[in-house]
């Protein structure tokens, strides 16, 4: 669990902090986003995290620990960090650069090789392929992806990630992204995600921190900040298709009718899973030219969704700005 | 006065104006060694204590921006003084006099400016986000300074280092009118006897140990720089 408590940061120069005043817990486990426009602050709170920069005051702690009682750069090598520009070592391999904090740990040479291979097949690389190469002979993806693995070496619980997709082409940004929720699935890290990318943040949160010139305007889970958006900032940078968007997060089972099938009730024939996004009925819906599809949970059908009730319910919730 | 010296004490077998430069070499083959020798020796000198000073030098402005201004400045300015000069000044000083001491001393100065150079504008040049990636991995200033900037940097010094070499062999010739039994004095009593084989015979040696002393820095370099940069200057 990581808490910022009252952290401000001013740049010698600067009109205004980079960071005013903030505070902020993120829980173990949980994908914490920082989403905002550039300058907003949200690299500078991710850098004062692993203290490549220091808070002017305030003070932030890493399990009930002050990170100011730590030595930097053993904090460091305790935390994963992944940044847009990569930051791979061109003069060494990639087996090299994968083993780069368990050497600094003092880790054994089998050890560390093992872990190398593992990480590579685990982040989806051929280690057999690539662990002999340079840098430069990898594509964006590959480079990417040996980043996430160099972070997660020395298996650190905590991981902070600047735009770490923010590099590559979208396809392979998407893939990357579904392949590291896997991942955290997994592994369960807490991590500190950096974005500018809306859409990106409400992918990859559990919980998002909204932030605008150094201060924090809105947190919530992405279905809350969709859903209730804290003023005219939020709302625009949301964007207009909120509504889509809470489609996509929203489970079908939550607007279905419940029916039974032994209520003898028969329906057109288009079925969809309880936990699938509302999105994804909606999609189905339009190809089939249906008003309404079954929701199943495994064989079993559990309900309807109507057309109607997803139109209601959007109206509904994205009316404005909370008050 | 100090040039007749050199023509009256001379025991060069030279009879005729037109003997090629070959046969010159090989007529006078124990005295060219002797002078090659030297001129080789001095340069090694000049090069070992050039490295290691500067290098540092170099190592330190990169981390105090305010030095190196001024660092770059001075090692540019005595850059231009004419060499001849630089010898003659350094001559006086007390304790250096005629000899080797001064041409080392004058040759270690010629070869700030590339060196100190290089070694700033190389890492300077490291790119920041591998430096910063480094810091963030949790390496301390030492580690990033061993294993990430100087690596980066090498191909940079050593394009100063392989300038240098050349610049040194070049400049050395001159140390033989502070006494320095070398290739320059095989030069100077050409031009002054107006030989053109004693001229050919001292420059052709002197472009021999510079073009060999650059080749073996380019194997060095070889070995040193790794792989994951030569792409930088075409694969």
């Amino acid at each position: 669990m990581i808490i910022l408590d009252q952290i401000s940061k001013n740049f010698p120069g600067a009109n205004r902090p980079a960071v005013d005043r903030m505070s902020l817990r993120v829980n173990q486990g949980n994908i914490c986003v920082f989403v905002g426009p550039s300058g907003c602050g949200k690299t500078t709170i991710l850098r004062m995290v692993n203290r490549l920069e220091e808070p002017d005051s305030g003070r932030i702690s890493i399990d009930g620990k002050d990170i100011q009682d730590v030595n930097p750069d053993h904090l460091r090598r305790s935390i994963g960090y992944v940044i847009q520009q990569i930051g791979l070592l061109p003069h060494r391999t990639i087996e090299q650069n994968v083993s780069l904090v368990p050497e600094l740990l003092g880790w054994s040479r089998e050890k560390t090789r093992q872990r190398v291979m593992d990480l590579l097949t685990m982040v989806g690389l051929e280690p057999d392929e690539v662990s002999l190469k340079y840098p430069h002979q990898l594509s964006g993806g590959q480079m990417q992806r040996v980043g996430v693995a160099r972070a997660m070496a020395a298996d650190p619980p905590i991981m902070l990630m600047d735009e770490p997709f923010g590099a590559v082409d979208p396809i392979v940004r998407i893939r990357l992204q579904d392949e590291f929720l896997r991942l955290q699935q997994q592994f369960k890290k807490t991590i500190c995600f950096v974005t500018h990318d809306i859409n990106e943040a409400i992918k990859m949160g559990d919980y998002l921190v909204i932030m605008n010139q150094g201060r924090l305007v809105q947190t919530g889970t992405p279905i809350d900040v969709l859903t209730s958006p804290a003023d005219k900032f939020v709302l625009d940078l949301l964007g207009d298709d909120r509504g889509v968007k809470i489609l996509d997060l929203t489970r079908s089972e939550t607007l279905m009718e419940p029916v039974n099938e032994s209520d003898g009730f028969m329906h057109n024939g288009c079925r969809i899973q309880a936990i699938q996004p509302v999105k994804i009925a909606l999609e189905i819906m339009m190809q089939k030219n249906a008003d309404q599809v079954g929701v199943y949970r495994g064989d079993e059908l559990v309900g309807m969704l109507a057309w109607n009730s997803i139109k209601e319910h959007i109206s509904r919730i994205s009316g404005g700005v909370r008050s | 006065m100090m040039f007749n010296i050199y023509i009256k004490r001379s025991n060069f077998k030279c009879t005729k104006i037109e003997m090629n430069t070959l046969q010159f070499i090989l007529n006078n083959s124990g005295l060219i060694t002797e002078y090659t020798l030297n001129h080789l020796s001095l340069v090694l000198i000049v090069l070992a204590l050039s490295i290691g000073l500067w290098t540092c030098v170099g190592l330190i402005i990169s981390r105090y921006d305010r030095l190196a201004g001024t660092v770059i400045g001075l090692s540019s300015v005595l850059f231009c003084i004419p060499s001849i000069s630089l010898f003659g000044m350094f001559m006086t000083v007390p304790g250096l006099g005629l000899g080797r001491k001064t041409a080392i001393v004058v040759l270690v100065i010629y070869a700030m400016m590339p060196l100190v150079r290089s070694v700033y504008l190389g890492i300077k040049n490291v790119d920041s986000t591998v430096v910063e990636a480094g810091r963030g991995m949790g390496m301390s200033g030492w580690q990033t300074l061993c294993r990430i900037k100087i690596p980066l940097a090498w191909p940079t010094v050593f394009a100063g280092v392989r300038v240098s070499v050349v610049l040194i062999t070049g400049i050395a010739t001159m140390a033989t009118f502070i006494g320095e039994k070398n290739l320059g004095r095989l030069i100077h009593q050409g031009i002054t006897r107006g030989s053109a084989e004693m001229i050919i015979a001292g420059a052709l040696i002197v472009s021999v140990i510079a073009l060999l002393l650059d080749y073996i820095m380019g194997r060095v370099e070889k070995k040193v720089v790794s792989p994951g940069l030569r792409y930088q200057s075409g694969r």
